[in-house]
């Protein structure tokens, strides 16, 4: 035998015997570790503000997915027209990943502050479902700005401000129905969820053979 | 990270690029080894040489060493790539049409193309052959193939589940088998080689 098929046939072995110490071939858990799941809460990314909610959901962005992360008493008594309820604590179930799971949408996590929907966030992230968003101050800042809005203080006028004002304004009008036909807080209410989302594309089958 | 493709990280057109370079390779490398050579092929039947055999089983080795520590690495998701079902009967008779083809013919399909591609004649007809083959097979399919192409049907069988050892000690065991044909092959060629007059290997162009 030449010198080659000495060493091809060690490496082989070596490689065998190494096999024996490795466990069974079982799907790899994505599990993000503490280290990077910290480096991900410091990032402001996953924020989104109640003023880009509100312009998006005023154009009518069929990709936006409102997720109201409260019990569903309170996801009865308010919520944000066309937002669907997923308790915190069964965020993961799997007849919810529709909505988590997938990247065709903009999927916004809300809660009464941050802390509900940041916690619902966080579940996510370290499962490995990416490219959710929380509203930033959840349903206390929405009221703020948007149902609510204050004009800017007489020591803050800016054109940015007023701009933004006259939007917050706007979108006021929009969500109550103040001023405009008659339409009660009640009842846009009561037209809950309109968003249908698609499932994920499906994972293209892998097919093979031999030359 | 991988497999590439099923976990979309390229698209389809990348895909078939990779295909499609690693296919140079391929035909290259099979070429560079001397596999487009009918008698260099052939001879692992009659035991004169048995290049054949050993890259074929240093080449799974490889594969199967390489996959199982890349998974365990992380690096590859073993679950999400494809094996077929089994159908050993079906399997069974093709092997044996194939072994047949093979030391009849002196190629299998793909050194087939490989040495077309460098000009020999024997080897275009053996892909005519091959193509009259695939042709006659789908024209006679319905009254004659169509039931053994299911025969022997086992579902999705995964060996070390169905003999009930762990995964490494059966790669353990398929290496010291791959290492004992490596062995043994040599052996016969060098038996061969020994009888044989030095016209008859230069009239091999090995």
């Amino acid at each position: 035998m030449k010198k080659i098929d000495v060493i091809i046939i060690g490496l082989l072995i070596l490689g065998g015997v190494v096999s024996i110490f490795l466990p069974n071939v079982e799907p790899h858990k994505k599990i993000i570790g503490q280290k990077e799941l910290l480096h991900e809460l410091n990032k402001e990314g996953r924020y989104i503000t109640t003023d880009e909610v509100a312009r998006m959901i005023m154009e009518k962005d069929p990709s936006l997915i409102l997720v109201d992360v409260r019990s569903p008493e309170e996801y009865d008594l308010f919520t944000i027209d066309g937002a669907i309820n997923i308790p915190v604590d069964s965020i993961l179930s799997p007849s919810n990943m529709v909505y988590l799971d997938q990247d065709a949408y903009t999927t916004v996590l809300f809660s009464t502050g941050n802390s509900l929907a940041d916690q619902a966030w966080l579940t996510l992230e370290s499962y490995g479902y990416e490219g959710n968003r929380v509203m930033k101050g959840g349903l206390n800042q929405w009221y703020q700005t948007i149902l609510n809005p204050k004009p800017p203080s007489s020591t803050e006028i800016t054109r940015e401000a007023e701009k933004q004002y006259l939007f917050r304004k706007a979108a006021q009008i929009y969500f109550t129905g103040i001023q405009v036909s008659g339409g009660t807080k009640a009842q846009a209410a009561k037209s809950k969820p309109v968003v249908q989302p698609v499932k994920k594309r499906k994972k293209k089958p892998v097919s093979g053979g031999c030359g | 990270m991988g497999p590439l493709f099923p976990q979309e990280i390229i698209n389809e057109e990348f895909n078939l690029i990779f295909a499609f370079l690693i296919g140079i390779g391929f035909g290259f490398l099979l070429e560079a080894a001397g596999f487009t050579n009918t008698r260099k092929l052939a001879g692992v039947f009659y035991g004169y040489d048995a290049t054949v055999i050993k890259v074929f089983f240093t080449a799974a080795l490889t594969a199967l060493i390489g996959l199982f520590i890349m998974h365990n690495l992380g690096w590859i998701d073993l679950t999400l790539t494809f094996y077929p079902k089994t159908f050993w009967i079906a399997t069974l008779v093709g092997g044996i049409i194939m072994g047949a083809g093979f030391v009849i013919g002196g190629f299998c399909p793909g050194t087939s193309l490989s040495a077309a591609s460098t000009g020999k004649v024997d080897a275009m007809v053996f892909i005519g052959g091959v193509l009259l083959g695939i042709f006659g097979f789908i024209f006679t399919y319905d009254f004659l193939w169509k039931e053994l192409r299911v025969a022997g049907a086992m579902g999705k069988v995964n060996i070390t589940e169905w003999l009930g050892i762990l995964e490494g000690v059966f790669i353990f065991l398929f290496v010291l088998m791959g290492v004992a044909m490596f062995y043994l092959f040599q052996k016969w060629q060098d038996w061969w080689q020994k009888r044989m007059s030095k016209e008859d290997l230069d009239e091999l162009g090995l």
